[in-house]
Formats: C-alpha cells, sequence, structure tokens
C-alpha cells in the first residue's frame, strides 16, 4: 500500500494564532493547539473557520467554544521559577582535549579555548560522591561523559563508573551512564565495558564519506569517516545491550538530510538526530538564515519518510521526529527547553560546575565547584532568568512551551534566529502527529525508536 | 449555529476535559441497580493509604472463622513508604514537614528493608495495641481484618489545622508505632507522627490524588468474566446491571425518548444474564434470584459469550450502536418574562394537580391484600402494579414541580430587568391540557382510575400533547440565552419523564383491557367518592403541611440556604408517608381525599 502524503501548505506559512491558541491543517481535517498544556483538539470545518475569524478579529467565540475544554485550574504554566533541584545528571568533561578538529566545534576542539586538560581522578571521585550522596535510596542518577573526546580518558571514565556503580549500590540507588564520542578511538575492550555497564552510547558523525570528512578531519590531517565506521562496527552489532545513536551536526556544508539519513540507517545506525549548528565560537559553518529554510525543507522531507514507514508498520529511526511525536503525544509542556542549571549540571577538568556542558569554561553560566557545591545563589538565578515567561519574543509565541525557549548557550551568544525554523518543525510534527495517531495509533503505546 | 465539534486528541488534551458528569437532576435511583450492593470502588483501598507516606496491605485470614494459624502474618503490613508521589506530604505546615522529613531521614531508611507491622495506633490520648492475649497469655497480633476496622475508626484530622505549628492532640494527630517482625530485628521499632488522610476534598468530592489510577478497584471482580457471573460479596462491581428492557430492533417505532413505543416492549424488565437472548424468549424476569439462576448463564458460558452480553444505557440494552436521542422538540418563547409567565401561572400548577389526579386514581384501587382471587386470579397482582405505577407517576410530578420551581427562582435572579422577586408557586392548576375537549383544556378531576380517566391520562403524557411540547419550548428558549446547563437539564428531564408516564399509562391500559375488557363492575376499582373537608380532617391538614413546607423549603433553597431548607424537605417527606397512610384508610371506607374543590 502507498501512502499519498496531502501538501502541508501551512509549513512555510505562519498559522493564524495567538499566543494562546495555533490553528492547523494535517491533511486529515483542522486542529487546534492550546500551547497551555500542549494540548490538541480536532475541529470541524465550521469551527475551526469560527476560530480563524475570532483570531483575526480578537472576537469571544474562542473562549466560549472552547469553555468545556477548560482545565478547571489556573494555565500550567505561571511565573514561578522552578527551585534549583535535587541534581539527577552530571556530566563530566573528562578529556577537554580532541583528536579530532571539527570545524565548527564549540569546545573549540575541545578545549574549551582553554589550555587542553585531562581530568585528575580527585574530581571524578568528588563529583560521584556529589551525585550519588544526593540522591534517595531508590532513586536514579545518571552520569554523561563528554569532552573533547572522552576516550582520551578511558581509564579515568572506567574507575568512574566502577566507583558510581559501588557507591551508588551501598546506598541503593540506581545509575546509569553515557557517553558522547567521535567513536575513532573505540576498542572493542570498550564495547565490552558500555554493554557491561548499559551504556548509552552517542556517536558524532556529519554525514556519509566525504561530507562528514569535510567537517570532521584529525588533528593531523585527513578525514575520520573510514575509522568511525570501522570502529563503529562491533559496537553497532550490540545494540540490543548498548543504546547507539548518531548525532549528526548540520552545518551549511552536509544539507542533504534525506542522504545522510538514508546513509547512516543503511550504515547500521537504528537512531539518527541532527542539531543545526547554530553559534559556533568562530562563527565557521554556522547556519544563516537562508540556510536554516533548507533544513527545514529537508527535516521535513526526513519525517515524510518516518512517516511512511511509521505508518506502515516498519521502524524508522528518524529521532527528531520519534522524540517530538512522543513529547506531543503526552503534551509536554516546560518553561525550561532542557535541564541545565536544574537537575543537571556539567564538572570541567578542573572541578568546576556548569550549567551544561557548553557552558564549561563560560563564566555565564558558572554554577560553582565540587569543592563548595553548587552555588544555589547562581542556580537560582539562572532559573528565574531563564523562565520562558522572562523571554522574549517567546511570550507572543503559540511553541514557547514546546521550545522551552532554545538552547541558553546559543541564545545567549547569538539570539534567536531560529524561531521560524522551530516553529515550522514544530508545526509539520502537530500534523504528524495527528497523521500517525489516526492511521498507527498503535505506534503510540511502543514507539520506536 | 450548529454544535461546535471539538474533540481532545492527545493526552493533556484528554485529560484537562471537564467531564459534563450526570445532569443536575441525577438521582441515586438512576443508578446502575442490581440486587447486590454493587461497589464503584473497594473502600478496603482507601484505608491502606490512611497514614501520608505509607502503604499498608492488611492481611488476614480467609474468613473469620478460619483459624488462626500464621499470626506473624496477620495485621497492619507495611506495603511501601511512598514519599515521592503523596501530595498530603506536600501540604503547608510543620506537622507535614516533620512526617516528611521522618521518612525521608532515618525512619524512611529502617522502614525500606524488612516486615514491617502496625504495632499501635494512638489519637486524642487513646492508645490501642494491634495486639491481644490469647488463651495462654501470650500476646498475638491482630487479623487484619480487626486493624482495618480499627483504622477505619480514627478521625481525619481537623480541617485547616495542617498548617499551623500547633498540634494539641484533639486535631487528631495520629501517632503510629512500627515493629519489625523480620527474624532478628523483632526488636526495632519507629514511631511516626502524621493524620489520617482525607480521602477526598471537601469541598469538590474528588477522591485524593494519593491513590494512582486503578488503586480503587484493584479488588473487585472483573467485568465479564466468570466470577461476574454471580459473586454476590464485597467485589461486586457496580457496572453489573440485573433488570433491562430489551432491544429495540432497527426501524421499531420509538417515542421521542427513544424508548419503544410498545408499551410492553418499553416496559417488561428482562434479565441481564438470560441465557437464551431471543425476543421470543424474553419473558419477564422473576422477581428473585432462585426463581431467575436456571434461565441465567452458567460460568462456562460467560466465559464464552459474555460479548452477547449487551451494555445497557439508560436502562435499555444497546444491541447496535448507540446515539442519545435527539433534543426535545419546540419553538423558543420571546423573552424571559412571557418564560417566567407560562412556567409560572401554567406549568407548575398542572405539575401539582396531575399529581393529586393521579393520587387520588390510586385511591380508587382495589387492596391487593382482600381482593377475591377466586373470581380474577391475577387481580392482586394487576392491582399491585397499578398502584405502584400510579404512585411512581405522581411522585415524578412532585418532582417537576421542584424543578419547576427552580427555574422560576433562577430565572428571577438572571437578567435584567429584575421581574418580581420569587415566590414558591404551589396551587394546583384548576384546568389542565386535554386535546381532545374544546378549547384544549379540561377541568381538574379527582376521579377512579376508569377507562375513561385513564385516557385522559395518556392523551396529557402523549409525547405530542400540549404539556410535553410546552416543557419542549422551556428547553429551548433556555438553550437560547445560554442559561446555566442544570436549568436545561431540569427541563429536560421534566419533558422526557413525560414519555415514561405515557409509556407507563399505555401499559396499564394495555394489562386492564386485555385482562378484564368492559367487564362491569370494572373489578380493580374499588367505590370511591370525595370526603367531605371533615372527613378527610387529618389527611387534609398532612396536605397542608406538605404545601406549607415545601414553600417554606423552596423558599429558602431559592436563596441559597440548602443546607437550611432541610428540616422542611424532611418534615414534608414524613407529611407524603402520613398521607399516604391517611388516604389508603380512608379509601377502604370509600372515601377519596378532597384536594380541591370545583364550583
Amino acid at each position: 500500500m502507498s501512502i499519498t502524503f496531502l501538501a502541508d501548505p501551512t509549513v512555510r506559512r505562519p498559522p493564524p494564532g495567538t499566543p494562546d491558541l495555533m490553528l492547523f491543517e494535517s491533511g486529515l481535517g483542522h486542529h487546534a493547539f492550546l500551547p497551555d498544556g500542549s494540548r490538541i483538539y480536532d475541529l470541524d470545518a465550521a469551527t475551526a473557520a469560527a476560530l480563524a475569524d475570532s483570531v483575526r478579529t480578537g472576537g469571544d467565540a474562542l473562549r466560549a467554544a472552547l469553555l468545556p475544554f477548560a482545565t478547571g485550574h489556573g494555565p500550567f504554566i505561571d511565573d514561578t521559577a522552578l527551585e534549583p533541584p535535587p541534581l539527577r545528571s552530571l556530566s563530566l568533561n573528562v578529556a577537554q582535549t580532541c583528536n579530532l578538529a571539527c570545524t565548527y566545534c564549540y569546545a573549540s576542539g575541545g578545549d574549551f579555548g582553554a589550555p587542553a586538560a585531562t581530568m585528575p581522578w580527585h574530581v571524578a571521585e568528588r563529583a560521584v560522591h556529589m551525585l550519588v550522596d544526593g540522591a534517595q535510596p531508590g532513586e536514579r542518577v545518571h552520569l554523561a561523559f563528554l569532552g573533547g573526546e572522552p576516550l582520551i580518558g578511558r581509564d579515568l571514565i572506567r574507575r568512574t563508573v566502577l566507583l558510581a556503580r559501588e557507591h551508588g549500590a551501598a546506598r541503593g540507588i540506581h545509575t546509569t551512564f553515557s557517553i558522547t564520542t567521535n567513536a575513532t578511538l573505540v576498542t572493542d575492550d570498550d564495547v565490552a565495558f558500555f554493554a557491561a555497564y548499559g551504556f548509552a552510547v552517542t556517536v558524532s558523525i556529519d554525514g556519509v564519506g566525504e561530507t562528514n570528512d569535510a567537517l570532521r578531519p584529525f588533528k593531523r590531517g585527513g578525514g575520520s569517516y573510514a575509522r568511525i565506521i570501522d570502529r563503529v562496527a562491533p559496537l553497532l552489532a550490540r545494540q540490543r545491550d548498548i543504546s547507539v545513536s548518531a548525532r549528526v551536526t548540520v552545518t551549511p556544508r552536509n544539507l542533504d538530510l534525506v542522504d545522510t539519513l538514508r546513509g547512516l540507517l543503511d550504515a547500521g545506525f537504528t537512531s539518527v538526530g541532527f542539531s543545526p549548528m547554530l553559534s559556533s565560537p568562530t562563527g565557521t559553518d554556522q547556519l544563516a538564515a537562508g540556510d536554516l529554510e533548507l533544513v527545514l525543507e529537508q527535516m521535513v522531507a526526513c519525517g515524510r519518510m518516518f512517516e511512511e514507514a511509521v505508518i506502515a508498520g516498519r521502524p524508522c529511526g528518524f529521532a527528531n521526529e520519534a522524540d517530538a511525536l512522543l513529547q506531543i503525544h503526552r503534551g509536554v509542556h516546560r518553561p525550561y527547553p532542557c535541564g541545565a542549571g536544574a537537575g543537571y549540571l556539567s564538572v570541567s577538568a578542573s572541578g568546576d560546575l556548569a550549567a551544561c556542558h557548553r557552558f564549561v569554561e563560560d563564566p555565564t553560566g558558572h554554577m560553582g565547584d565540587l569543592e563548595h557545591g553548587p552555588d544555589q545563589t547562581r542556580r537560582a538565578t539562572f532559573l528565574d532568568e531563564r523562565h520562558v515567561h522572562r523571554q522574549e519574543p517567546c511570550s507572543s509565541c503559540w511553541a514557547r512551551y514546546l521550545c522551552g525557549g532554545g538552547c541558553h548557550h546559543e541564545v545567549i551568544n547569538r539570539g534567536r534566529p531560529a524561531c521560524d525554523y522551530i516553529r515550522g518543525w514544530l508545526q509539520h510534527c502537530l500534523g504528524a502527529y495527528v497523521r500517525i495517531m489516526t492511521r498507527q495509533p498503535s505506534y503510540f503505546s511502543n514507539p520506536t525508536p | 449555529m450548529p454544535e461546535p465539534v471539538i474533540v481532545p486528541r492527545n493526552l493533556t488534551a484528554r485529560a484537562a476535559y471537564r467531564v459534563p458528569g450526570n445532569p443536575a437532576t441525577s438521582r441515586p435511583d438512576d443508578a446502575v441497580g442490581n440486587c447486590f450492593p454493587g461497589l464503584e470502588l473497594d473502600v478496603r483501598n482507601l484505608d491502606r493509604r490512611f497514614f501520608p507516606g505509607l502503604v499498608f496491605d492488611f492481611v488476614a485470614r480467609d474468613d473469620i472463622y478460619a483459624a488462626y494459624d500464621q499470626p506473624q502474618r496477620y495485621g497492619a503490613r507495611l506495603s511501601f513508604v511512598d514519599v515521592t508521589n503523596d501530595p498530603d506530604l506536600g501540604l503547608p505546615g510543620t506537622l507535614a514537614g516533620n512526617l516528611s522529613d521522618q521518612l525521608q531521614g532515618d525512619v524512611g531508611t529502617a522502614l525500606s528493608t524488612g516486615e514491617w507491622y502496625i504495632d499501635w495506633i494512638e489519637q486524642d490520648g487513646h492508645r490501642l495495641a494491634m495486639s491481644s492475649t490469647d488463651g495462654h497469655g501470650v500476646q498475638q497480633p491482630l487479623d487484619g481484618l480487626y486493624v482495618w476496622r480499627i483504622v477505619r475508626g480514627l478521625e481525619p484530622l481537623r480541617r485547616g489545622k495542617v498548617d499551623t505549628t500547633e498540634h494539641p492532640v484533639t486535631d487528631h494527630t495520629v501517632t503510629l508505632g512500627l515493629r519489625c517482625r523480620s527474624a532478628g530485628r523483632e526488636t526495632d521499632a519507629v514511631t511516626v507522627v502524621g493524620w489520617r488522610r482525607r480521602f477526598t476534598d471537601a469541598d469538590t468530592g474528588v477522591i485524593s490524588l494519593a491513590y494512582q489510577p486503578g488503586e480503587l478497584l484493584q479488588s473487585l471482580c472483573s467485568p465479564w468474566q466468570h466470577d461476574f457471573r454471580d459473586c454476590g460479596c464485597h467485589y461486586w462491581a457496580a457496572n453489573h446491571p440485573d433488570v433491562v428492557t430489551g432491544e429495540l430492533l432497527p426501524g421499531e417505532p420509538t417515542l421521542p425518548d427513544d424508548a419503544s413505543a410498545d408499551p410492553m416492549l418499553a416496559n417488561t424488565p428482562l434479565d441481564w444474564l438470560r441465557a437464551d437472548r431471543s425476543r421470543e424468549m424474553a419473558g419477564a424476569m422473576g422477581g428473585n434470584v432462585t426463581i431467575n439462576r436456571p434461565f441465567q448463564f452458567d460460568h462456562y458460558q460467560i466465559n464464552h459469550a459474555w460479548q452477547q452480553l449487551d451494555v445497557v444505557v439508560e436502562g435499555r440494552e444497546i444491541g447496535h450502536s448507540y446515539a442519545p436521542p435527539d433534543s426535545v422538540p419546540g419553538a423558543p418563547y420571546d423573552t424571559r418574562e412571557e418564560l417566567i409567565t407560562v412556567v409560572r401561572d401554567q406549568l407548575v400548577g398542572t405539575e401539582l394537580t396531575l399529581a393529586l389526579e393521579y393520587l387520588y386514581a390510586r385511591s380508587s384501587i382495589v387492596d391487593p391484600a382482600t381482593v377475591d382471587i377466586a373470581a380474577h386470579p391475577t387481580l392482586a397482582d394487576d392491582a399491585l402494579f397499578v398502584r405502584h405505577y400510579l404512585l411512581l407517576t405522581a411522585t415524578s410530578e412532585m418532582l417537576h414541580v421542584r424543578f419547576a420551581n427552580q427555574v422560576l427562582w433562577e430565572l428571577t435572579e438572571l437578567g435584567e430587568p429584575k421581574g418580581p422577586p420569587f415566590i414558591p408557586v404551589l396551587t394546583p392548576s384548576p384546568t389542565v391540557p386535554a386535546p381532545n375537549r374544546g378549547g384544549g383544556r379540561r377541568p381538574a378531576e379527582l376521579r377512579p382510575l376508569t377507562f375513561a380517566a385513564l385516557d385522559d391520562f395518556i392523551l396529557i403524557e402523549h409525547p405530542s400533547a400540549a404539556l410535553d411540547h410546552s416543557w419542549g419550548r422551556v428547553v429551548a428558549t433556555l438553550e437560547r440565552h445560554s442559561y446555566p446547563a442544570h436549568l436545561v437539564q431540569m427541563a429536560e428531564r421534566v419533558a422526557r419523564d413525560g414519555n415514561d408516564h405515557y409509556s407507563r399509562f399505555k401499559e396499564i391500559q394495555s394489562v386492564l383491557r386485555s385482562t378484564y375488557g368492559d367487564t362491569d363492575p370494572q373489578p380493580w376499582l374499588r367505590p370511591l367518592r370525595p370526603a367531605t373537608p371533615l372527613e378527610a380532617a387529618d389527611a387534609l391538614a398532612q396536605f397542608h403541611v406538605i404545601l406549607d413546607r415545601l414553600r417554606d423549603a423552596y423558599d429558602r433553597q431559592s436563596q441559597g440556604h440548602y443546607a437550611a431548607s432541610g428540616p422542611n424537605v424532611l418534615a414534608a417527606r414524613t407529611a407524603m408517608d402520613q398521607l399516604l397512610a391517611s388516604s389508603e384508610a380512608l379509601a377502604a371506607q370509600g372515601l377519596g381525599v378532597p384536594y380541591w374543590t370545583t364550583g
């Protein structure tokens, strides 16, 4: 059976809406998205027209029609900032140095613009204690290993994992682990270790063959693709024990996302995600406004591949859409884009704490240090200032609780150049959600990947 | 403009939807009924979380006669500590704060391993041990069922005191002593101070969010499965109907409320569990379980043929698809004033007149206990049936009097310009609609239930008759001007009840005609003439108590004083019972209560 997709004409055009309502079409009908609680409603044509009209004229039809759907309490999200919660997740920048020289790297080649450093044991040890001791028995904490290239600090990673598991078990705390690596240094022994400790492994790779090589060369010269594929093979062979995903950073030089998605799925990855490069330290290879339109077109094309597969009952590892659909289904609504500064902090090689891994060595996101513990005042201030209600132009945007205001680091460094892209993408995902929910509702009881 | 169609799609949208719930006119007798006290939930599950942060299981013997042979298992066993999901622990104030600290600190750590049981409970200065001394002078744990009963006797924390800093014992603070029964840890004991949870919100009645979805039903029997057949104990789920009316087949004539136009089909009670599902075999069910049991599905049958058991909506089996009945037809009145005038000057009085006409007619039916069974073998049953239907219908009309008064008092308050203030209307109308008479009305008349009287009753309750039509217009007017939903629901209920009344009177007519034809004298009647006021002094006094008390109650309710109206309503109900008894005593002497005089 083949699926014919109806045109998605609204994707490129701002939809009718107010900050509290967005009307969209799915090809199957008319729908309303209410940011308050990220709620989706199906509408008949007359109601959709009446609502569109009330949006234009500022009329009252909206309130009257949606009255039975009021929640019976105030808005889902108010102006109150999150109070700094207990830490649930730490990333350790175990090696602030790298063997690759990616053109756009937010860590400026791994060292974050500071002298290259590897994390000493006492820093990792203290970080584990801070995380595990701050949790209650029965709770779950997460350690992420980042860099630079974290596998340069392989011995430290292993020692840290053993300590966390042992100390966690003693206190009845479940520990989980992840690593983001360029995969060029992965050994068979690493694979066995990742499997034994149930790692989630994210492999940075920017395309197939030369596309990747142009963006991700070795420092000593030469492309990294062949080496990545060689080293990643044993990892991909153990995806039952290790969750492996490919992370593609999108720059103006690898805009053929459909090709990349197909290539990496063919290479054996079961999950592929794209991250647009909006702010690189040097400005090199970051996307301009015109590029983002192309990215959106490509993302939507990938989305159609995904949708076709899912409706036919086949898995498709397009992670961006899979994640977005699940969040839309659950009606995820949040005043922050991520857990940075909240349940998540990042530890630099020297033991400083940052709001997240991108704020390492950046005074804006400094959150104390391991010796004195997290700086609660700075965390509270950060969470207060970063609340989406304090962001502009977010307060007038229907997507504010799905997007959360955008990556703090990118916004602080480059502003918000990608809002149209984000809204376009979310609008596509909302339509896709309705179509998949209608044609293959079982997807949402057992989503992939 | 047609009703907007708006359907919640994703999970938050579905969760936020405010379910309309039952209409304001719902009454206890509208619930799913079955011959066992059906349960919406197993109340024991409420008590599992009686103490915030702790979840217990009440471990008991199979029944109270079983051997007391595993004492170490019995009692209130701590199932788990639930600190993260319990909303009560997040309440403001030191009591909740301290309990939360305790459970997240050393106490919680101690409780996280081992088998813990409640050792004693203390409230308001009284401490009860969860053990008793056996015949050999040995302390033995109480059976879980006994512990549960003690827990059920605890007072919830006095409202509004959780957030104060002082907690004298009179606030019903609860102290629990817990003791470990794991081998080698028998001396481990902890004490926690908290309170008996309020299971429902005092303002909204919403069940505490501490209970997870499904938790309150977890011990009820599973619908449509083996034990659903005849389980009759604590576990009988309320969604098991006993008595239903049969499915309507496509194309069969219906009344406007979608009940069958055939009164026999509309009113024959069927056994929902009957094994032979064919309509030909669908005789009326018997009056008790023993009679019906041989004709019902057996256990193996319900396992195999559960899908033949129909869903039941509004008491009727739905075999195909269900669509709610169309809204009540009628053109709206032009103005609020016209609406008020029609309800006040015509509709309320008509409802009251009809209630009294039906009551009077009921007095004319022979006493089932004294009929000549030899001459008429079914007369006792028939008389019982006719009396019952007349009383049901009269009661229904009195309910309409109440609804009509509320419509009036709310209309008086809503909108401008303000009219004269609300005055309760409890005066019978001197005439009632009669499509078969000149001018479309007839005088109010206290009559025995002759065929002629029955014809009049059928005509006035006919779905297309003037009375029903007027209420349809009330509904339309209320809907058009967006009056509160409950007023529309009340008017709709009155309009739809007319169909029930019509169907009942048609069935009475069908039974009497088919059994007795034009026999003269009509054997179901006894001689009856209106008593003089002196003869009926007691009954009339009771009748006036009813009117006076209802007038007072409506007056108070119209000012929002519902609780204060309670004693009046109770007094009116008592007087109604008394009136029924006195009118029966008068009828035995051939006298009917003269509710009004004409002339």
